[in-house]
């Protein structure tokens, strides 16, 4: 869906990028942006010609090479009409035209491989899946995902949650073959419990918004390597449900979770994380 | 709070050079002015540069199960925490105070705010940073507990009771 309504807006701006740069070049020249803004908003409402839409863009920038510079925020303004809707399109432009030092994770550009998991004005999110809001002309600040260890710009280091991702055994456990030899069948109604869960695409920002998970990432497993946990656990053709189980019942994998929900607010997916922790609480509790 | 994490590596870095000293000696008149208008920073427990455990393909460690710390624990907590409801009500609803129900109310508030206290240190004084400082926090709870423990047994007893007192503040 993004994908077409992205490649449609571009075909729309594409058509109209000459007349924008004309405008641009002879337009009044203005002290202050604000103003300059109006003005050319005016020429659109007069003429058929947009007007550049600025949009300035502040980016973390922290190089490794150079250990004793302090981090800083940089800022990159780019013509929106000329960029794609969203924050990726933004940040790949950058990169192509701008300053090709700046860093980050990207493959899919989809929403489906969860690179480019960063911090968009406060909010873990994918920036892939992220619309860059152009009713306000406000900067946006773009930040590495929140407490993790920096490893150059919006590029964080995952080691630890792919290690505790590990550690849970996110893989079918079982012994008795199937009865045919074909593959493993489970019922409609159980292939829909997995439902909300298999979608985890472990872009790690449901766990870097989580302030249990900020105090206690050596420990506390966080949301999602929770809700993978729960989803090897709901599954009905796994067998080793009661050592799943038995590896979280202990006071600090899984019951440092205070239900603050950051998790569920920030999931770019739009799955339940909290949700997926209660049912093992509960569980838990009633086994 | 990516701020702290990223602040210790600063932080390093500023204490290495005498630079920030000396402008603390110039402008004498400015800093208390700067420390008024902002809270001090407690540089309470920064974060250790990263430390892999093993490689980076190894599996975090599973610790050993132990219900009474997890799921025990947690359906104590929520019992306790659901028995207050009813417990705070009834004396209210049955405008009548029972001893037996007023001393069930303290036990059962005394139980409920030690595991709270406990959860907030389990949370804030990491085991395997500060294993001493987490078992003087636990030690400390312990007696504090004790204490009001005890402080609670003589209200009760002695005085007239929690739901009482609570009854005569507010006509007072």
């Amino acid at each position: 869906m993004a994908a077409l309504r992205s490649t449609s807006t571009r075909a729309l701006l594409a058509s109209a990028r000459p007349s924008s740069l004309r405008i641009a070049a002879a337009g009044p020249i203005r002290g202050f942006a604000q103003l300059a803004d109006g003005a050319q908003q005016s020429n659109v409402a007069a003429g058929d010609q947009p007007a550049a839409k600025l949009k300035t863009f502040q980016i973390y920038r922290w190089n490794p090479d150079q250990p004793t510079e302090k981090p800083r925020m940089q800022s990159y303004t780019l013509d929106l009409n000329k960029t794609g809707p969203m924050v990726l399109d933004a940040l790949i432009r950058i990169k192509n035209e701008l300053d090709p030092t700046l860093t980050f994770r990207r493959s899919c550009r989809e929403g489906i491989c969860g690179s480019c998991a960063m911090n968009i004005n406060g909010t873990n999110t994918l920036a892939c899946l992220c619309r860059i809001p152009n009713e306000d002309s406000s900067e946006m600040k773009i930040y590495p995902l929140p407490h993790t260890y920096v490893v150059k710009d919006l590029v964080p280091d995952l080691t630890q949650f792919y290690k505790q991702y590990k550690s849970i055994k996110p893989y079918l456990q079982r012994d008795t073959p199937s009865p045919d030899g074909k593959e493993y069948r489970q019922t409609k109604e159980d292939r829909k419990k997995l439902d909300g869960l298999y979608e985890c695409i472990l872009c790690a920002c449901c766990s870097t918004s989580c302030p249990s998970y900020w105090w206690n990432s050596e420990e506390y497993l966080g949301p999602a390597i929770l809700l993978q946990s729960y989803r090897w656990i709901v599954d009905s053709r796994d067998e080793r449900t009661a050592q799943r189980k038995d590896a979280l019942n202990n006071s600090m994998s899984l019951y440092r979770c205070h239900t603050i929900l950051n998790c569920t607010r920030t999931c770019p997916k739009g799955l339940n994380p909290g949700l997926a922790i209660a049912k093992i609480k509960k569980e838990m509790a009633f086994s | 709070m990516a701020s702290i994490a990223r602040s210790a590596l600063l932080r390093q870095v500023a204490t290495a050079g005498p630079v920030p000293r000396q402008v603390i000696a110039s402008s004498s008149r400015a800093l208390p002015v700067a420390t008024f208008h902002t809270s001090a920073r407690r540089n309470l427990l920064p974060p250790l540069p990263q430390k892999v455990e093993g490689t980076v393909n190894d599996p975090a460690p599973v610790p050993e199960p132990s219900p009474s710390h997890g799921s025990y624990h947690w359906t104590f907590d929520r019992l306790v925490a659901a028995s207050l409801i009813p417990l705070t009500v009834t004396p209210f609803a049955a405008g009548s105070l029972n001893p037996t129900l007023d001393a069930l109310l303290c036990a059962t508030i005394l139980i409920h705010s030690h595991t709270g206290f406990q959860s907030i240190i389990i949370d804030y004084v990491p085991t395997w940073r500060m294993p001493r400082v987490r078992k003087l926090f636990n030690w400390g709870l312990k007696a504090a507990t004790a204490v009001v423990g005890l402080a609670l047994y003589e209200f009760e007893t002695t005085d007239v009771g929690l739901v009482e007192t609570v009854k005569r503040v507010w006509t007072a």
